[in-house]
């Protein structure tokens, strides 16, 4: 990964914090004084690293992980704003990755009963003997990381 | 991966979508995870890790084997 997508996957972080939401290409474009498609192209070429998640044959950031920016069952309040994980891991991630407490709304993938979990400090304060199922074998995860 | 209320919602989550188990951790298990793998996801001098690197840290929390394998 060249300085360059580094900058890029950095401007794509920082505008997710700041805005909620991950920039367009021809945002980040603006920001870099560079044309659209190269702007594209690193954003491709993060999505080859796993850096960034891209909604399929486009440049639309689905995951710049562990933020989400599909509807998932996982809703997490934290540093002042209502984020969406991806997953469980990712969801307790939100807290991690923003140094914050958090709320995580979300439900159990059997029944859908809602269920809450409460990070306090580096520890759940609610929710700690919910269950996490993680599925797919690691080596694996990147093969279908919607489904993973 | 999902959150599930109880060892009897997992069974019957498997069974009603006809899943082999994979690996299941306590909430409490998950967030000293997550917060190991996504803690430094922020910093402005991020890097990529090396997947020796994000082995460890499945390593150093104990999740080990086959299952846990990244390659």
């Amino acid at each position: 990964m060249d300085a360059f997508d580094l900058d890029v996957r950095r401007h794509v972080y920082s505008s997710v914090v700041a805005d909620g939401r991950p920039p367009t290409t021809t945002e980040t474009a603006g920001a870099f004084g560079r044309d659209e498609p190269e702007i594209a192209d690193a954003y491709r070429r993060l999505h080859d690293a796993h850096a960034l998640v891209l909604f399929p044959d486009t440049t639309e950031v689905w995951m710049a992980n562990p933020f989400c920016f599909a509807p998932t069952p996982h809703r997490v309040t934290a540093g002042g704003r209502t984020w969406t994980g991806t997953c469980c891991w990712d969801a307790l991630g939100i807290s991690g990755a923003l140094h914050a407490d958090a709320e995580i709304s979300t439900e159990c993938a059997c029944c859908g009963e809602p269920l809450t979990l409460v990070v306090r400090g580096d520890a759940l304060a609610e929710g700690a003997d919910t269950l996490c199922h993680v599925l797919v074998p690691a080596r694996r995860w990147w093969d279908d990381i919607g489904f993973t | 991966m999902v959150y599930l209320r109880s060892e009897e919602h997992l069974s019957r989550w498997l069974s009603d979508n006809g899943w082999e188990p994979g690996a299941t951790l306590s909430a409490a298990k998950m967030n000293e995870l997550s917060r190991a793998w996504w803690w430094t996801r922020l910093d402005p001098g991020w890097r990529p890790r090396s997947a020796d690197e994000s082995q460890a840290i499945l390593t150093d929390l104990g999740l080990t084997g086959d299952f846990w394998a990244l390659r």
